[in-house]
């Protein structure tokens, strides 16, 4: 009786995914069958350059058009690190460590440069090539981690210390937040460069379009900090 | 219909055919980062035009891809990132508890 029952179910669950895989089949015909004119984005891609100043559209989109957006992001990933550096002891330092060869420690010590350099140009060109501040704060972020996985967590955190990431990251929370108010006080809103005439300068040189490198390179402290600091909460409870 | 919807709705369902049908914990934690995965491959869906370059205008450009969408992809990847971080770290603290990750084990144990 039991394990028909139990049949049942299972048979019951798999009839409902596939149920509604078949609902939403015919709500993606319908979506894919519209035809609808972006008036926004082609706003964006005749006007964005001029208004804006950045060539990478994304960009301008992500800093400038929907800054707030990207600070709810930041607050988010803000958030995440707090709630792990709560949950987890600060002084109990115990990890898992294995032994690696001599060729992985040398590679890490050479690779570390280039890894500076790769998320230093992905935060500071993030107006005028592909990348931006969160993808050059997650490169950034990778060099903390190999550290901990290679050298074991005692060594990493005496580098690099959690209260130095806190801080770090706070930095770049903060910065966001006053290189926003700078907006107000030019006369616009809050988080303005465009509108508000901050230099925009000519598309496509490095210091133009306003407040959008600054915003990327709070960002991508921040996001460094942020990640490095979750790795070493998730990684020290074991 | 064409073939990518096709493949973000199996992933989506795949996704939650694994949160609904697994009593282990941490596979559930993988099921919601399949279903995130397929949102993201939808809205650079959304996104795509035959024939468009990507919106970066260095250069003379006929047809460009709609770059918001792409802007709320990356916010989807960073909200995703830090819901995984936060969960797994819920579920190392009620393993420390309980000392299991099935599902009806603890909700038998109760305290």
């Amino acid at each position: 009786m039991s394990r028909v029952h139990k049949i049942f179910r299972k048979f019951y669950k798999i009839g409902l995914v596939l149920f509604l895989a078949i609902f939403l089949l015919f709500i993606f015909d319908e979506i894919q069958n519209l035809d609808i004119k972006r008036y926004l984005s082609e706003h964006y891609i005749s006007e964005g350059v001029q208004e804006t100043g950045a060539i990478n559209l994304v960009t301008s989109v992500l800093y400038d058009y929907r800054g707030f957006d990207t600070l709810g992001e930041a607050t988010v990933i803000l958030t995440a690190a707090a709630t792990l550096s709560f949950m987890t002891p600060i002084k109990k330092v115990k990890m898992l460590g294995t032994e690696f060869t001599i060729i992985i420690y040398q590679t890490i010590i050479i690779i570390i440069p280039f890894l500076v350099v790769l998320g230093m140009n992905l935060i500071f060109f993030g107006h005028i090539s592909p990348g931006g501040g969160f993808v050059g704060g997650v490169i950034l972020a990778m060099i903390p981690i190999l550290v901990t996985i290679n050298y074991g967590i005692t060594f990493s955190e005496n580098k690099l210390k959690p209260n130095h990431k806190s801080l770090l990251e706070g930095i770049g929370a903060i910065g966001f937040i006053l290189l926003g108010l700078l907006g107000i006080f030019a006369g616009s809103n809050f988080l303005a460069s465009g509108q508000a005439n901050f230099g925009l300068g000519n598309p496509g040189e490095l210091i133009s379009a306003g407040l959008i490198p600054y915003l990327n390179l709070m960002i991508g402290i921040k996001v460094g900090a942020g990640l490095a600091a979750i790795f070493n909460s998730l990684i020290k409870e074991g | 219909m064409e073939l990518p919807y096709v493949v973000v709705i199996i992933l989506f369902y795949l996704g939650i055919y694994t949160i609904i049908m697994n009593k282990n914990l941490i596979k559930i934690v993988v099921g919601v980062n399949i279903v995130e995965s397929s949102l993201i491959l939808l809205l650079i869906l959304i996104s795509f035009k035959l024939g468009g370059t990507a919106p970066i205008l260095d250069r003379k450009y006929e047809l460009v891809v709609d770059p918001i969408p792409q802007a709320l992809a990356l916010t989807a990847i960073v909200i995703g990132g830090s819901l995984i971080a936060v969960m797994l770290a819920l579920v190392i603290k009620i393993y420390k508890r309980y000392g299991t990750l099935n599902v009806d084990e603890i909700r038998k144990l109760r305290g």
